[in-house]
Parts: structure tokens; C-alpha cells; sequence
């Protein structure tokens, strides 16, 4: 029977059942109810993992996790998934840099989430790792907050993946991350990241990160959780304001928004030119670094040339 | 029918049917950014929302 206010203006049902949707998704257009929503994210992933042999069996993949929703969605799948893969594990590592009004929030959050699932977790600081936060250690350069703490993220985050014992790092780059890199390396003229492939090999230097969710749309993740009572009401961290990436992400979203698909077709075009590209060509060998032996492309790797910058 | 805007503030807007993507052009709110539940249940922005509807509005990018 029809009801006197319709659910909603557009469809009333999900595609697939009687349900109310919670959400439209385009390409093909199509509603959906917080049940196939849910069915579809933890497909979608499976396929992604499946298809690019992200894992394998005997994988112990250390899950970087910020407790906020990309992470949080990431080790949801994840630790679902984990039943269908031989003798894989999971550990959850939360990198605190020391942020002042933020930071201790979302770790709050990712321990409730990590014991909810029962998943190890591991905290690691940069205070263990450098000797101080990153409120002190920004102080008067305020501006280079993404490249500082980005830098110290992945050695922290590499380092605890070592002591766990981990064959993979998963961190939860999404779609809109993937097509905001190809947009920011290209438009600082950075090829060699352009077509740099996280989840290769490396020959045996670094622990292979690996992206779950790089085909899954930002707006689907946060639907996934929020069906699920598992979004994450947390403040932003607060050098965001200092981020290219803003810019970048804001231009983005509204392209997309004007002409659907813009984000695909750009990674899209990422993936063919790292099809036809010489990396050899493009990129520098990879060689240890003369402080550290950490493997790097040039004298220094980034860490001792920040440690260096900064007088750590 | 009562706005949750992203920032919590509050803006009462007139109960006549509206679709949830015209509220969020009205606010100038890009819909790519953020979900939208009515009445404490997320809906796709074809939904309607009228009389005393409670919309919320939750901006989904943050700094990770």
C-alpha cells in the first residue's frame, strides 16, 4: 500500500528489495538500502583485494588506523574478510604525533574500535620515534605540517609494522584520496610519485603497502559506517587548513560533482601512464641512506633530512 | 522542519516538501562532502523532507 508522505522523492526502494535506500549510487544509477550498501562496500573490497593479490596466505597485514572512518572501515572489512584468507592476521597500529585537541580523541575511538573486534592494537608515538610531538616540533613552521608529519607518519608506521612482525601495511586511501594524489603530483610536476606503485615488491627494502578501499568513494565509506552506528564523530585535525590537499580536494569534489566519473577517468589515466611508463627512466635507484641505512633515492632518506632540518 | 548543520548550529527552514538536494543548494553545501540523515536515518539527496522533518547534516572529510 502506497504510503500518504513518500520515503523518498526519488525512489521510494532500494533497487534490489522492498527496503528504504539510504543512498544513490551512479554508474550504473541505482538506490540502495543500508543492507546491499553494506553488501556491495565488503564486495567491492573483496574484488579489489582479490584482483590485484593485495593478500596472500600467512599474510600478517598491519592496518594503519587513525580511528577515523577511512581506517575504521578498513579494519571493519578487514576483520570480516579475514575468515575467507588462509592463516592471515591482523594488527591495528595508531600513530600518535602529538596533537593537541585532536589527537587523543580519535585514539579513544580506535581502542573502543579495536576491542570491539577484537584486534590487536598497537600505539606508537613520535615522541618514542623523534623526542618530541608535532605541536613542538612544528613551532614557527606551521605551514609544512602535511610534509612533517606525512614523513614521520610512514617511519613511525614502518617501524611498528616491523616489530609486529607484519608482511603488509594497509592504510585506508580511498577513491578521492587516489584521484587527489594524481591531481596534486601532477600539478607539482612530481612523476616519479605519479607512477610509483605502493603495493609492488620493492625487492625485499620496505614492507608492501597495500590500499583495500581504493575503489570505494569517500561518501559510500562514511554511508557503510554510519548504517552500521560505526561513523566516527571526531574533530579535525587542525593543520588540515595548511594542506594542498584542501585545495585539491575541494576543486575535485566539485568537478565530480558537475561531471560524475571525473575521479575514476583521473586514476584511470594514472594507471595507463604507469602502464607505458620506463620507471627506471623516471625514477632514481634505490640506495641506503649514509645515517640511518634506511633505503631511500638519494645521500639522505627523509627522516634524516628532517631529523637534520630540525636539529633532532 | 529543523537543519543540523555540519558545524551542530541550528536553521529552521520552512516545512513545504523539498528534496535534500535542494536544501544542500540552498546552503551552498556541496553534496559530494557530506551524508544527510531525516529524522536520525541516512537518505540518498532525492529523498523529501517536510513539516517537521529533523535534517542533519555530516560533513565526511577529515583529516586522518
Amino acid at each position: 500500500m502506497r504510503q500518504e508522505k513518500p520515503e523518498t522523492g526519488g525512489a521510494e526502494r532500494c533497487t534490489f528489495c522492498a527496503e528504504a535506500p539510504v543512498i544513490r549510487l551512479k554508474e550504473p544509477d541505482r538506490h540502495l538500502c543500508a543492507a546491499h550498501l553494506i553488501a556491495e562496500i565488503e564486495d567491492r573490497t573483496a574484488r579489489t583485494i582479490h584482483g590485484r593479490e593485495l593478500v596472500r596466505p600467512h599474510d600478517r597485514i598491519a592496518v594503519a588506523f587513525s580511528g577515523g572512518k577511512d581506517s575504521t572501515a578498513l579494519l571493519v572489512i578487514l576483520s570480516r574478510l579475514l575468515p575467507s584468507w588462509e592463516d592471515v592476521s591482523l594488527v591495528a597500529i595508531t600513530v600518535d604525533e602529538g596533537i593537541a585537541n585532536y589527537r587523543d580523541e580519535t585514539i579513544r575511538a580506535a581502542e573502543e574500535v579495536t576491542k570491539k573486534l577484537g584486534i590487536e592494537h598497537v600505539c606508537v608515538s613520535f615522541t618514542d620515534l623523534i623526542g618530541a610531538d608535532l605541536d613542538a616540533l612544528l613551532v614557527g613552521r606551521e605551514t609544512q605540517a602535511c610534509s612533517v608529519c606525512g614523513i614521520l607518519r610512514r617511519k613511525a608506521l614502518s617501524v611498528a609494522a616491523h616489530k609486529a612482525g607484519a608482511t603488509k601495511i594497509a592504510t585506508g586511501h580511498n577513491l578521492d584520496d587516489e584521484a587527489q594524489s594524481v591531481l596534486m603530483n601532477t600539478l607539482r610536476g612530481d612523476l616519479p610519485r605519479l607512477v610509483r606503485i605502493s603495493d609492488a615488491d620493492s625487492s625485499g627494502c620496505f614492507i608492501p603497502r597495500i590500499k583495500p578501499l581504493a575503489d570505494i568513494a569517500e561518501k559510500e565509506i562514511a554511508a557503510y559506517l554510519f548504517v552500521q552506528d560505526l561513523f566516527p564523530f571526531l574533530p579535525e585535525c587542525p593543520y588540515t587548513r595548511y594542506a594542498l590537499r584542501l585545495e585539491v580536494r575541494s576543486m575535485l569534489s566539485a568537478m565530480e560533482q558537475e561531471h560524475p566519473g571525473t575521479m575514476r577517468n583521473l586514476i584511470k589515466s594514472k594507471r595507463a601512464i604507469e602502464k607505458y611508463a620506463d620507471r627506471s627512466g623516471i625514477s632514481e635507484p634505490l640506495r641506503r641512506c649514509r645515517t640511518c641505512g634506511d633505503p631511500c633515492s638519494g645521500e639522505l632518506c627523509q627522516v634524516c633530512m628532517l631529523r637534520q632540518s630540525l636539529g633532532k | 522542519m529543523k537543519i543540523i548543520l555540519p558545524d551542530s548550529a541550528i536553521q529552521q527552514m520552512p516545512g513545504d516538501p523539498v528534496s535534500i538536494s535542494q536544501i544542500l543548494d540552498q546552503l551552498g553545501i556541496n553534496p559530494s562532502g557530506v551524508i544527510v540523515s531525516r529524522n536520525g536515518k541516512l537518505v540518498p539527496e532525492d529523498a523529501v523532507a517536510t513539516g517537521e522533518d529533523e535534517i542533519r547534516i555530516i560533513r565526511i572529510a577529515h583529516g586522518g
